[in-house]
């Protein structure tokens, strides 16, 4: 799916510049369930990030799908970010402004798909993750964990090949995250690569490979023998 | 899409309802203020533009150019030139004359005052006017025709047809039987040619008057050139000199002024005569300080819209940012923006125009002339109208769709602080620009206000209250009549001049002071001895003059001659210009005056009299010269008891009836002929005035939106500030102070520029007030304390708020 060669990133302010990655090399396979762990600051977010094409790393190769991304200007990658990358946020990044239906149909607005098509899609996830009751609801009326449910959908509702989590349970409390994980665990299942940020092992267990960051450099990876 | 992008701005709109109000309403009126000037100014510049071929038609205007005198501009043309033109320029297609006559006419034993137009035969030709009845061929071929407008055939006929039918015009001593020939269209509004009664010109009915010539010395005829299309003008224009060089007679006898005077030569097009021609009844300077005040209008409900959308960037970007990770690109997020912006001006502008439709029949009383919005009938403005709103929407709208095109949503997505950080020095500096506007237009409002009230507090040097001016008294019955006024009880005296005050005066007499020296030049005014003693006008020393002897310079007679020499006033400034130190040292002393090129005469001062206003208060007071001269008494004015004004003024018309039976009366008020001096600053002021309270609303409700937004954003700031240990006041004084800043410096920036503005303005004044600082002082105080009231309540709200609500506020 993606591989990452000697890949760093470099933060610069007026007086201080900041390595957040040094010399990152990972290989994420189609399929996949990777998550990355590792304490605050030790670019977990940078790394996926760059992985979504949302950051350019300062040096080194990211070769996605074949396709050496690195150097690609904006809305290049915003094209192959469309096609092939979802996102889960920890703060769900819902607008506020749209129902529940209308935050999902967003993912496909951008994608010049017809509406009856847009709207079987939007209907379909919906039943997935189990939101479809709440269709017309405003973010503001659903709790915590329906609201992720919605972002979960938004993400998968373009057939997206990749989705990359940020802390996707960091909002939630115990019985909701795990309601998530498993949905993700579901989605993985069915074909999807997941690349998920967490700072909980319990989650981190759902991942078959757990790539553990500190101080920007890749310091192990752990792979789990499948159950 | 754009369904999803409609649906976003309008839920986004009704979640912030005051914002959304602010926003749009604050638009709304600075393009409807916007609007209204501009449809005012518009009509003034749309003068005469309704003729067919307006741009080919020139009128043809004189300037006479007289040595050590004022020039005198008229609107007319002098006889020869029509000839001349023809002779001279290939490309004159054609030319119409006439003269404009205010003549009294008889229908039905009543008299009316009547315009009358004596007219060359093509006038309708030439100006291409329809008939309604009777056709322009056979219009004007007796001399006993007339041409009528349809609303003069309404007024003496009624319903009836017109044609064929009598009215009577009073001709110098009689009265003449016109025939109506033809009837056609009423004249249209804003036309500089009214032709309401035109009969054919005839040379008998001129000729012996006193005005009348058909050489070059009256300009008398109002004269019309039509060039063919696509003519040089300016190689037309580059000939006028020529033409006066080779046509002007020079030093020839009879000529007014046989040496050293000369003539200028306009071509005025057809539709800037309102505007630019010598009788222009506009001044396009203030017409454009209009335009002027209506742009920083629109500039700062611009500025307000585009602050506004700007504040709320913050809480927008989150959805950007999502769009962005959607796959949003740039094209996209700008068209978004863009789109809304435009259709939230567009919903401003529909309420403008309602607001505009509103207010206009008050706007047409204030400026005391009729607006009108008929957007159906005038597509060009439909189109700019649509244009504004899309020009305003797009330009607030492109700042918004820049910054958010430019927005990296990892910076918003994963960030804790908030987005707008970017945008509030902008914002800032917005406030600033709208505040400058504001508080320079306060200050200049101000000073334009006080200087018309300064202007109009001037001691005119004589009494303009109870006065009534008649013209029309010229003439043999002269002193009958006035001997007859006099009789009345509520008249207390009755006076005769050449000209009235605030009319000025045209004479410039050549004096050699008593001293020696080079020859000074005082305005001279032909007067009765009456003339100071109807206006109230002070006599400083020596004696008012007679009616008898040496004290009459010329009487009314067949011939009329001057005396070779005669005793005369003058005075303050004159006596001193004239030498004398006090105005008793002049008096009984004897000097030849220069009453023209050919005539000199001997006076003598027996009199001085304080310094009185003679033309507008933007003038000085000029030194002056008085005299005996019966001959040029062309107006009489009448001083009546005030408090029986009715009475006075019933016997006045009944004396002129007994004495002027076949004359209709005429008659001015000096009040008001002052007052009407200050009608065109008057007017700058009070349209100043309202739309400076206009800004200024705007300005402020722009600051109540973003101090409501600021409070909004800054609740976590202030919770933690009220942890740490702030007082009540402290938080207060905080907010307060942000708004404060950009006021000061606005204040810093509107001070020079308003004084640059109202020291290059006040120039243009004799009498003028001086820019004292304490204004500048009080109004950018009062600027402030604005601000401060329109914030306070937020200030208070916010630093009240309970910091851990505050602080978990998310």
């Amino acid at each position: 799916m993606l591989k990452l060669h000697n890949l760093s990133k470099v933060y610069r302010t007026d007086e201080v510049e900041t390595a957040a990655l040094n010399s990152v090399n990972v290989e994420i396979e189609s399929g996949e369930f990777v998550a990355i762990m590792g304490p605050s600051g030790c670019g977990k977010s940078t790394l996926l990030n760059i992985i979504g094409m949302l950051d350019s790393p300062s040096s080194g190769d990211y070769i996605f799908m074949g396709e050496n991304v690195a150097g690609y200007n904006e809305a290049k990658l915003s094209n192959i970010r469309k096609q092939n990358i979802g996102f889960i946020f920890q703060s769900f990044n819902l607008i506020d402004e749209l129902t529940v239906e209308e935050n999902i149909e967003l993912a496909l607005l951008y994608h010049n798909i017809p509406a009856s098509e847009r709207r079987e899609r939007v209907a379909h996830v919906m039943d997935k993750v189990g939101i479809a009751h709440r269709a017309k609801h405003m973010p503001s009326q659903l709790s915590g964990g329906q609201q992720q449910r919605v972002a979960v959908a938004r993400a998968v509702v373009g057939d997206q090949a990749m989705i990359l989590a940020d802390e996707p349970t960091g909002n939630l409390d115990s019985a909701h995250g795990q309601e998530v994980m498993e949905m993700l665990q579901q989605l993985n299942a069915e074909g999807t690569t997941i690349v998920m940020v967490t700072h909980s092992p319990a989650h981190a267990d759902y991942a078959r490979r757990t790539i553990n960051l500190f101080d920007g450099h890749v310091v192990t990876e752990n792979l789990r023998a499948a159950e | 899409m754009f369904q999803n992008y409609i649906k976003t701005a309008i839920r986004s709109l009704m979640r912030n309802k005051l914002f959304s109000v602010i926003n749009i309403a604050g638009l709304a009126i600075g393009l409807a203020a916007f609007i209204l000037i501009i449809l005012f100014v518009k009509d003034e510049f749309s003068w005469d533009s309704h003729w067919s071929r307006a741009d080919d038609i020139y009128r043809l205007e004189n300037t006479y150019i007289r040595v050590d005198q004022p020039d005198r501009a008229s609107p007319n043309a002098v006889d020869p030139l029509k000839d001349i033109f023809f002779e001279t320029f290939r490309e004159v297609e054609d030319v119409t004359r006439y003269i404009n006559g205010a003549m009294t006419l008889r229908n039905g034993g009543e008299l009316f005052a009547q315009p009358v137009f004596f007219a060359d035969p093509n006038f309708f030709d030439f100006f291409e006017l329809t008939f309604l009845e009777g056709s322009a061929d056979t219009a004007l071929v007796n001399l006993s025709d007339a041409v009528i407008s349809k609303r003069t055939a309404q007024k003496y006929f009624g319903d009836v047809p017109a044609l064929g039918r009598t009215l009577t015009v009073r001709m110098g001593d009689e009265y003449r039987d016109y025939y109506v020939s033809g009837v056609v269209e009423d004249p249209k509004e804003r036309s500089s040619v009214v032709h309401d009664f035109v009969v054919p010109f005839n040379r008998e009915d001129f000729v012996g008057a006193r005005w009348f010539t058909e050489d070059w010395r009256f300009a008398i005829r109002t004269t019309f050139v039509r060039f063919a299309s696509g003519t040089d003008m300016d190689l037309i224009r580059a000939e006028l000199p020529a033409i006066v060089e080779r046509h002007l007679p020079k030093g020839q006898q009879g000529q007014e002024n046989g040496r050293n005077w000369s003539m200028k030569l306009h071509l005025v097009p057809m539709q800037d005569i309102h505007l630019y021609g010598n009788d222009a009844n506009a001044d396009p300077d203030v017409l454009f300080g209009f335009v002027g005040v209506a742009v920083l209008i629109l500039l700062i409900a611009m500025v307000n819209f585009l602050n506004l959308s700007m504040a709320r960037t913050a809480h927008r970007a989150r959805e950007v940012a999502m769009r962005k990770v959607l796959g949003a690109g740039r094209g996209q997020v700008v068209q978004q923006f863009l789109g809304e912006s435009v259709l939230l001006a567009s919903v401003a502008l529909l309420l403008a125009l309602a607001m505009v439709e509103v207010a206009l029949p008050y706007y047409s009383e204030f400026l005391r002339t009729i607006v009108a919005l008929d957007l159906m009938s005038q597509p060009a403005l439909l189109g700019a109208l649509v244009l504004l709103g899309i020009g305003v929407g797009v330009s607030a709208g492109s700042f918004q769709a820049t910054y958010f095109a430019m927005l990296k949503p990892r910076d918003v997505l994963y960030s804790n602080t908030s987005a707008d950080n970017g945008t509030s020095r902008l914002r800032q500096a917005l406030v600033i620009a709208q505040f400058t506007i504001s508080v320079a237009l306060m200050i200049i409002a101000f000073f334009v206000n006080k200087q018309t009230d300064y202007a109009r507090q001037l001691e005119l040097g004589f009494k303009a209250d109870n006065l009534i001016v008649l013209s029309g008294t010229n003439n043999r019955r002269s002193n009958e009549f006035k001997a007859r006024l006099l009789e009345s009880p509520f008249i207390t005296a009755v006076g005769r001049s050449s000209d009235v005050p605030t009319e000025g005066s045209e004479d410039r007499l050549h004096i050699r002071p008593a001293t020696g020296g080079e020859p000074v030049m005082l305005d001279g005014l032909p007067t009765d001895p009456d003339f100071f003693k109807v206006y109230e006008i002070p006599l400083l020393a020596g004696r008012f003059l007679t009616d008898t002897g040496v004290d009459v310079l010329r009487d009314r007679a067949e011939e009329p001659v001057y005396a070779p020499a005669a005793n005369i006033v003058v005075n303050a400034m004159g006596a001193k210009l004239l030498g004398f130190e006090t105005p008793e040292a002049a008096i009984g002393q004897q000097m030849p005056v220069d009453m023209s090129s050919t005539l000199r005469i001997d006076a003598t001062i027996v009199g001085v009299v304080g310094d009185f206003h003679f033309d507008s208060a933007r003038d000085v007071i000029r030194p002056g010269i008085y005299y005996v001269d019966f001959v040029r008494n062309s107006d009489m004015t009448v001083r009546i008891d005030g408090a029986n004004r009715e009475a006075a003024i019933a016997h006045i018309e009944q004396a002129w009836r007994e004495t002027y039976p076949d004359n209709i009366l005429r008659y001015r008020s000096m009040a008001e002929l002052v007052e009407s001096q200050y009608q065109t600053d008057d007017q700058l002021g009070d349209v100043l005035l309202a739309f400076t309270l206009l800004a200024v609303f705007i300005s402020c409700m722009g600051l109540y939106g973003l101090a409501s937004f600021t409070a909004e954003r800054r609740t976590k700031e202030i919770g933690i500030r009220k942890v740490l240990g702030a007082r009540l006041g402290d938080i207060v004084g905080m907010m307060i102070w942000q708004f404060s800043k950009p006021i000061l410096i606005a204040n810093l920036i509107a001070w020079p520029v308003a004084f640059y503005f109202l020291y290059s303005w006040l120039d243009g004044f004799a009498y003028r007030i001086e820019l004292g600082l304490l204004p500048f002082i009080g109004i950018g105080g009062a600027a402030l304390l604005i601000g401060w009231m329109t914030v306070a309540g937020h200030a208070l709200m916010v630093a009240r708020s309970n910091p851990i609500k505050a602080l978990r506020y998310e």
